[in-house]
């Protein structure tokens, strides 16, 4: 079985975008970073509130990484 | 007590479940295509663009386990089940990388299901025939499981209006899967993706209605409740023992592992997969995976609501009424009474319960996908494209209710366990499936041995006396609770690429 749905994508490419995948996934490994009380939001515990903002922060990087990967097509 | 639900609530209730059916029905004539091929049926013809794809695979893969079981896990043990967050944070990394990939192969070659890949992959019908029958037996609990979400649903809208609420709303269901079985014979994903938009809708309506409403419900809302959960934690012994407001120390590798194990496994679940085979094109489909973690913002939320609940009093006193293992199931439908106006928190138990209707619709189908594709196919090859269409069709509906007489006759009160002995079952495919998708170079019988290993050690480790508890999907290593699947996963891979060293080595030296 050959490989010829590989796409042919500038190995640059391909690297940035790994790293921007990455990015999400190394965040949450450390977690002593966020494994804590202080500062609230709302009552809101930190461990909480920042663990579901980098939600929005993982979209964002995974839609870059997406235009990266895919330039100039529909 | 007087009923949580009264007619206004109730009419809501089944006047809009009468809009869901319909909607569901009306699919097999939108987008019109012959639905006696499979990829017509089950795929919706591989036509559905970047918006369709994200609440279909939204809907998809936020499931009873979102509403219902996380949720109870964060209100019975605590800050350790918001492991759910970063496993929807990533997991969406994974997919954006492999399913582009397994789409492309998949269009060229109208594969359907990600063993009909490996089949091709390693050339083995037998390996991808272990890949489907892992599919469908790990598929099972994740069915039973949104059928537990339909049933705390009920519980709370029949409280005080019948005695025997179990037999009512076994009835109910009962009702529910027939109309579901029905539309999805007849429309297939099609009817799935409408639906699916259907559900979304009225899940982020109640999310946010009542992240809305706690501060006029609960006086200081967040604050309150977190001070709440904390005394509770210290008058109860054993209650939130993971953290109120962090994760306590011993439970950081128990934490790491369920989200890191949970982000690999997800899209090696056969719905996940028929899901994101259904797009229109690889940047669509990788556009909208990208997406998804957005979603994942409502599963935050509803996660903090186990902890919400703590504040309000009515609700603690409705929850208080059943045994303590039955309460957190129950969290999200009751915050929706307490906090709620009647009609509005009608919708947001619709949106619960359509909310495992529909993961189960597609869940029931994928299994069908893989038993005709990957099982019944390489036995009978004669089969004609419609044989197998009809074949699948017929099955969706039998794994359905099979699913529900599993629920009707195992009191499940963990529901959140049976998920999890499901992950750790299906993340033993994950070298054929997503390290077939890098290499073809992998032997065929080390991803054999490997996977029944990983199997094998799983559900032992899993069922074995041990501590914290037999049955539970955390195992000790050197002192530190660590997710079963990740240990199976690695000893797996180990024997995976040992194995294919000595394999090529062999042919080497002939």
């Amino acid at each position: 079985m050959t490989t010829e749905t590989t796409e042919r994508v500038a190995t640059w490419r391909k690297v940035v975008a790994g790293v921007l995948f990455a990015i999400p996934w190394i965040f949450y490994l450390l977690l002593p970073l966020y494994n804590t009380a202080q500062p609230g939001l709302g009552g809101v515990p930190f461990f909480y509130w920042f663990q579901t903002l980098w939600l929005v922060v993982s979209s964002i990087l995974f839609i870059i990484a997406v235009f990266i990967l895919y330039p100039g097509r529909r | 007590m007087s009923p949580l639900v009264g007619p206004l609530g109730w009419g809501i209730f089944l006047g809009f479940f009468v809009i869901f059916v319909f909607l569901g029905f009306y699919g097999a004539r939108w987008r019109r295509g012959d639905l006696s091929q499979l990829h017509e049926w089950a795929l919706a013809g591989r036509r559905l663009g970047t918006f369709l794809v994200w609440f279909l695979v939204g809907a998809d893969l936020y499931t009873a386990y979102t509403f219902i079981a996380v949720p109870s896990g964060v209100f019975a043990s605590g800050a350790l089940y918001f492991f759910a967050v970063p496993y929807v944070a990533t997991t969406f990394a994974v997919a954006s990388v492999t399913m582009p990939v397994l789409w492309r192969w998949s269009r060229l070659r109208n594969y359907v299901t990600a063993a009909d890949f490996v089949q091709d992959r390693f050339n083995s019908k037998l390996l991808a025939g272990f890949m489907a029958a892992t599919g469908i037996v790990a598929e099972f609990p994740y069915i039973a499981l949104q059928i537990v979400g339909m049933q705390a649903v009920l519980t709370i809208m029949l409280l005080g209006i019948v005695k025997n609420i179990k037999l009512v709303s076994d009835l109910a269901l009962t009702i529910a899967f027939i109309i579901l079985a029905a539309f999805t014979y007849t429309s297939g994903l099609r009817g799935a993706t409408l639906t699916a938009v259907f559900k979304d809708a009225l899940v982020f309506l109640g999310v946010i209605a009542i992240l809305a409403a706690a501060p006029f419900a609960i006086s200081g809302a967040f604050s309150t409740a977190f001070k709440a959960a904390t005394l509770a934690a210290s008058t109860t012994k054993g209650l939130l023992a993971s953290g109120v407001d962090f994760l306590k120390t011993p439970f950081a590798a128990a934490y790491t592992t369920l989200w890191v194990g949970s982000a690999l496994a997800l899209y090696l679940y056969p719905h996940a997969v028929n899901g994101a085979l259904s797009a229109e094109s690889d940047k669509k489909l990788a556009l909208s995976t990208a997406l998804l973690p957005i979603y994942g913002v409502a599963l935050a939320l509803l996660a903090m609501y186990g902890i919400l609940v703590y504040g309000d009093t009515s609700a603690m006193k409705i929850l208080s009424l059943f045994p303590p293992s039955a309460r957190g199931s129950l969290v999200i439908p009751t915050l929706a009474v307490t906090t709620l106006p009647e009609w509005l928190a009608a919708l947001a138990l619709l949106g619960v319960f359509v909310g495992g209707l529909v993961p189960a619709a597609i869940m029931a189908m994928s299994q069908a996908n893989l038993l005709v594709r990957n099982l019944v196919k390489p036995l009978y090859p004669g089969i004609t494209p419609q044989g197998e269409t009809r074949v699948a069709k017929w099955a969706s509906v039998i794994f359905k209710f099979l699913a529900l007489g599993f629920v009707f006759i195992v009191p499940a009160t963990y529901a959140i366990w049976l998920q999890l002995l499901g992950g750790i079952i299906i993340t033993q495919t994950l070298p054929s499936v997503f390290l077939g998708l890098v290499t073809d170079r992998l032997d065929k019988y080390s991803l054999m041995v490997g996977w029944a290993v990983g199997l094998g050690l799983g559900v032992y480790l899993f069922v074995t006396p041990h501590i914290p508890a037999a049955f539970s999907p955390l195992y000790p290593i050197a002192g530190h609770l660590v997710y079963i699947a990740v240990i199976a996963l690695a000893v797996n891979l180990l024997i995976v690429l040992v194995g294919t060293g000595i394999a090529m080595a062999i042919r080497h030296t002939r």
